[in-house]
C-alpha cells in the first residue's frame, strides 16, 4: 500500500526507475549516412546457422592466449573424448598410401638423392663421412655381434619384429653419438641440439569429406529434417601415435625445402579419399585428442630436425601383400610419422586443426633396421582439413622419400662388409642441415605476455589449468564407468515396448545422448562448510577454468 | 571337413556316400560405399581366416590378399502369432581384400527377368484395364451376376 502510495505521489520517480525501453535512447547525430548501411545478409538454413557457430567456435579457440587452453578448448565438446580413428606409426594395413595421403594431405615424390636444398653441403659430408666411416663400422660390429643382447619382449607384438627393433635402437644411439660428437666442432648447431630417446608423439586433427558410418546413415533415414542431407559429411577425429628411437630438436625451426609459395601447386593435389577408414583396416577408439611432439610446453628446443623409426613392423605383415606394398607401407609410416610431429610442434606454436599454418615447417625422418635405410624430407604447408576446408584448402604438404638402401652388406667375422658411403653420407646431410632464424612471428595466435600456462599470474588458474591439461592428456580411464545400454534394454526396450509400466530413468528413455556431454559438465570439487570465507559464504564449489569456446545450450 | 560323426556302416546300408563339408560361403551384396577391391562373404561360423583364404584360393583360384571376419548379431523379432521375443541366428561375414588393381562389381542377377516383370506388369495392367471396363459397362445394373449378359 504504501509502494503504490509513494509512486502516485513521485510519479516522476517511477518513470525514472522503471525504464520501458530495453536501451537507453541515443539522440545520435551521425544516425543517416549518404549510403544506406545495411546488416550483412546471413544465411539462415539450418546448415548455415550450424556453419556459422562452429566458426564462432573456431575464432574462440584462436583467440585463447595459451598453447595448453587451446588444447583443452579443442576436447571441450565431448566429455569421453572423440572416437578417433587410430592411425599407430607401426599398425599399416594393406593398400594404406591413399588414405595416409588424404589425411595428412601429402604429396609424396619418390626420389633417389636427397632434395636441391640439401645440395650445398654435399662436399662437407664427404669429408665427415670419411671421417665416421671407421668408428661405425666399429660400432655395428659391436652392436650386432660384439654383444650378447639381452632384449626384454613383450607379449603383445610378435617377437622377430621387437627384436630387430630393439637391435635397431642401439645401432641408432651409437651412430647418433658417433655422428654427432665429430661434428660439434665443425657446424654451430649440433651442440645445443637436443637429443630425445624414446619420445612420446602423438597428434590430433580432424579430416573432412570422409564418408558417414552406416549407423549415422541408418538413423538420419528415419529423422525428417535430414531427408535432403542424408549424405552430408561429418568431421572425422584422426589420433597419431608414434614412438620413434631418436629424435633431434633444436631451438629454431629448419629452412623449408621448396619456397613456401610452392605449397598451392597444382602438381601436389592429393586425390580424396572418401571410403571410411574402417574399409581399409583403420579402426576408432574413444579418446582425448592429444598433441605431444615429445617435450611439455615452455620448452625452448621446440623444432624438430630429425627422427629415427623403426621398420620391425614390416616383419609382421602378410606375405600376401608383397614386397611393392611393403615399400609404400614404409612411405606411409614416413607420412604419417613427420606429419604427426610437425603438427604436434604446430600446435605447440598456437595453431591448430581449426587455424591454419601461417608459414612451412620442415623435418626429417629416418626409417631403419640398422642394416636398411630409407631417408624421408618433410614439409609441412598445411593442418586444416575438417569438412569446410577440405576441398577449399589449395594447400598441400610435400614429402620427398627414397627407397630403402643398404647401409652394409654383411658383418662376417667382426668385420663389416661393403659399407655404403652413400648412405652414411645422405645421413650426415640431414644432420648438417641447418636451422635457421625465421623473419616472420613463430606464435601469431598466441597470447603476448602468456604463451603458455605456467606464464599465468593468477596461482589458482594456473594450477588448475596445468592439472587438468595433464590429466586431459595422460588419457586415464575415467573413474566412473562409461554409459553403456545392456542388450537386454535395447532388446526390451528400444526395439520391443515390453516393460511400459517402468519408470522411465535411463539416458536413451530421456533422449539424451551420454556420449554428447561436454567436458565441463560435471560438479567442481565440493568446499567443505568449514573452510569457506569468513562471513557465511554460500559458494559450495570450487571455480572452475575452462576455456569458454562452446556456444551456449 | 565334416563335423558329422560317420555312420557305422551296417549290412545293407549303401556303400558309397557323399558327405559334405560344412564349409560354405556366400557372395553377398557388399555394404553400400565400400572400396572396389573388397568382396563380401558369409560363411559357416568355423571357418577361420586361413580357412577362407584357402577355400578361395585352393578352390576357385581367386588370388587373396587379406581377410577381415567379423560375427554380426542375428535380429531380434516377435514371433509370428505368439508375440514373443526371438532371435535370429549370427551370421560370420567375410570381407576379402583383393590384389590393388583388381576390381569387384556384384553381378546383376536377375537381368534377364526385367524382361519377365516387364511383360507381366503390361499383362496385368490390360487386365486391370478390362475389369474395370467391365464394372463402367455394368453400372447401372450392380445385382446381375456376370454371366448373365448379352
Amino acid at each position: 500500500m504504501h509502494l503504490i502510495r509513494t509512486h502516485r505521489t513521485f510519479s516522476k520517480l517511477k518513470s525514472i526507475l522503471l525504464r520501458r525501453h530495453s536501451q537507453a535512447a541515443l539522440i545520435d547525430q551521425n544516425e543517416y549516412t549518404e549510403t544506406p548501411e545495411y546488416p550483412p545478409i546471413l544465411d539462415m538454413s539450418i546448415q548455415g546457422r550450424k556453419l556459422r557457430e562452429r566458426e564462432t567456435m573456431y575464432e574462440k579457440i584462436k583467440q585463447l592466449n595459451t598453447v595448453e587452453e587451446k588444447q583443452i578448448a579443442l576436447n571441450m565438446p565431448r566429455y569421453y573424448g572423440w572416437p578417433c580413428v587410430m592411425l599407430n606409426e607401426d599398425k599399416i594395413p594393406y593398400n594404406a598410401m591413399p588414405l595416409v595421403q588424404c589425411y595428412t594431405r601429402t604429396h609424396f615424390i619418390p626420389t633417389e638423392k636427397l632434395p636441391d636444398s640439401y645440395a650445398d653441403t654435399a662436399s662437407t659430408a664427404d669429408e665427415i663421412t670419411k671421417e665416421v666411416k671407421a668408428f661405425i663400422e666399429d660400432a655395428l660390429c659391436i652392436e650386432s655381434e660384439g654383444v650378447e643382447h639381452n632384449f626384454s619382449l613383450s607379449l603383445e607384438k610378435p617377437e622377430p619384429s621387437q627384436k630387430e627393433d630393439a637391435l635397431a635402437k642401439c645401432i641408432v644411439r651409437q651412430i647418433n653419438r658417433i655422428i654427432s660428437n665429430n661434428l660439434t666442432d665443425k657446424v654451430p648447431h649440433i651442440i645445443s641440439t637436443q637429443v630425445d630417446y624414446d619420445p612420446r608423439h602423438e597428434a590430433f586433427w580432424f579430416v573432412g569429406g570422409v564418408d558417414i558410418p552406416d549407423s549415422v546413415l541408418n538413423w538420419r533415414k528415419k529423422q525428417s529434417w535430414y531427408k535432403d542431407r542424408l549424405e552430408e559429411n561429418l568431421d572425422r577425429p584422426v589420433q597419431y601415435i608414434g614412438t620413434p628411437f631418436l629424435t633431434l630438436r633444436n631451438k629454431l625451426p629448419l629452412k623449408p625445402i621448396i619456397p613456401y609459395s610452392e605449397a598451392e601447386n597444382a602438381d601436389f593435389k592429393v586425390p580424396k579419399f572418401s571410403y571410411s577408414p574402417n574399409n581399409v583396416g583403420y579402426f576408432t577408439n574413444f579418446r582425448h585428442g592429444t598433441n605431444m611432439p615429445g617435450y611439455w610446453p615452455g620448452d625452448y628446443d621446440e623444432f624438430g630436425m630429425l627422427s629415427y623409426h623403426g621398420r620391425g613392423h614390416i616383419l609382421d605383415r602378410k606375405e600376401s601383400f608383397g614386397p611393392e606394398d611393403n615399400l609404400e607401407a614404409l612411405h606411409c609410416q614416413a607420412m604419417k610419422a613427420s606429419f604427426g610431429w610437425l603438427l604436434a610442434q604446430a600446435n605447440y606454436q598456437g595453431f591448430t586443426t581449426y587455424n591454419d599454418l601461417t608459414y612451412p615447417l620442415a623435418t626429417q625422418t629416418v626409417i631403419t633396421n640398422g642394416q636398411l635405410w630409407s631417408f624421408y624430407a618433410y614439409q609441412l604447408n598445411t593442418i586444416v582439413m575438417h569438412n569446410e576446408q577440405m576441398d577449399e584448402n589449395p594447400k598441400h604438404n610435400v614429402c620427398f622419400g627414397t627407397k630403402p638402401m643398404k647401409l652394409y652388406d654383411s658383418i662376417e667375422n667382426g668385420k663389416v662388409q661393403g659399407l655404403n658411403e652413400e648412405v652414411l653420407k645422405t645421413l650426415v646431410q640431414f644432420y648438417l642441415n641447418s636451422p635457421e632464424e625465421r623473419e616472420h612471428d613463430l606464435k601469431p595466435y598466441l597470447g603476448k605476455e602468456e604463451q603458455v600456462v605456467a606464464d599465468i599470474e593468477d596461482d589458482r588458474k594456473r594450477c588448475w589449468l596445468e592439472d587438468r591439461y595433464k590429466h586431459l592428456v595422460a588419457n586415464r580411464p575415467k573413474h566412473f564407468l562409461p554409459p553403456e545400454t545392456y542388450l537386454w534394454e535395447k532388446i526390451f526396450k528400444i526395439q520391443f515396448n515390453l516393460r511400459f509400466h517402468e519408470k522411465k530413468r535411463r539416458p536413451f528413455e530421456l533422449d539424451i545422448n551420454p556420449y554428447k556431454r561436454r567436458l565441463n559438465e560435471h560438479l567442481p570439487p565440493y568446499i567443505p562448510k568449514l573452510l569457506r570465507k569468513y562471513p557465511r559464504s554460500k559458494k559450495k564449489f570450487e571455480n572452475t577454468y575452462y576455456p569458454d569456446v562452446l556456444n551456449h545450450k | 571337413m565334416s563335423t558329422r560323426w560317420y555312420p557305422i556302416y551296417q549290412r545293407g546300408n549303401p556303400q558309397l556316400r557323399v558327405f559334405l563339408p560344412n564349409f560354405w560361403m556366400k557372395l553377398v551384396r557388399p555394404l553400400p560405399k565400400q572400396l572396389p577391391n573388397t568382396v563380401s562373404f558369409q560363411c559357416s561360423m568355423e571357418m577361420t581366416k586361413y580357412d577362407i583364404k584357402n577355400y578361395l584360393e585352393k578352390i576357385y583360384n581367386v588370388p587373396v590378399v587379406d581377410v577381415r571376419t567379423k560375427i554380426t548379431m542375428g535380429k531380434f523379432r516377435r514371433d509370428v502369432g505368439r508375440g514373443y521375443v526371438v532371435k535370429d541366428d549370427d551370421v560370420k561375414y567375410a570381407h576379402v581384400v583383393l590384389p590393388k588393381g583388381q576390381t569387384f562389381e556384384y553381378p546383376d542377377l536377375f537381368e534377364k527377368s526385367k524382361d519377365d516383370d516387364e511383360e507381366n506388369m503390361k499383362s496385368l495392367e490390360e487386365a486391370k484395364k478390362s475389369f474395370k471396363n467391365y464394372i463402367d459397362r455394368n453400372k447401372d445394373r450392380q445385382d446381375v451376376p456376370s454371366w448373365f449378359s448379352i
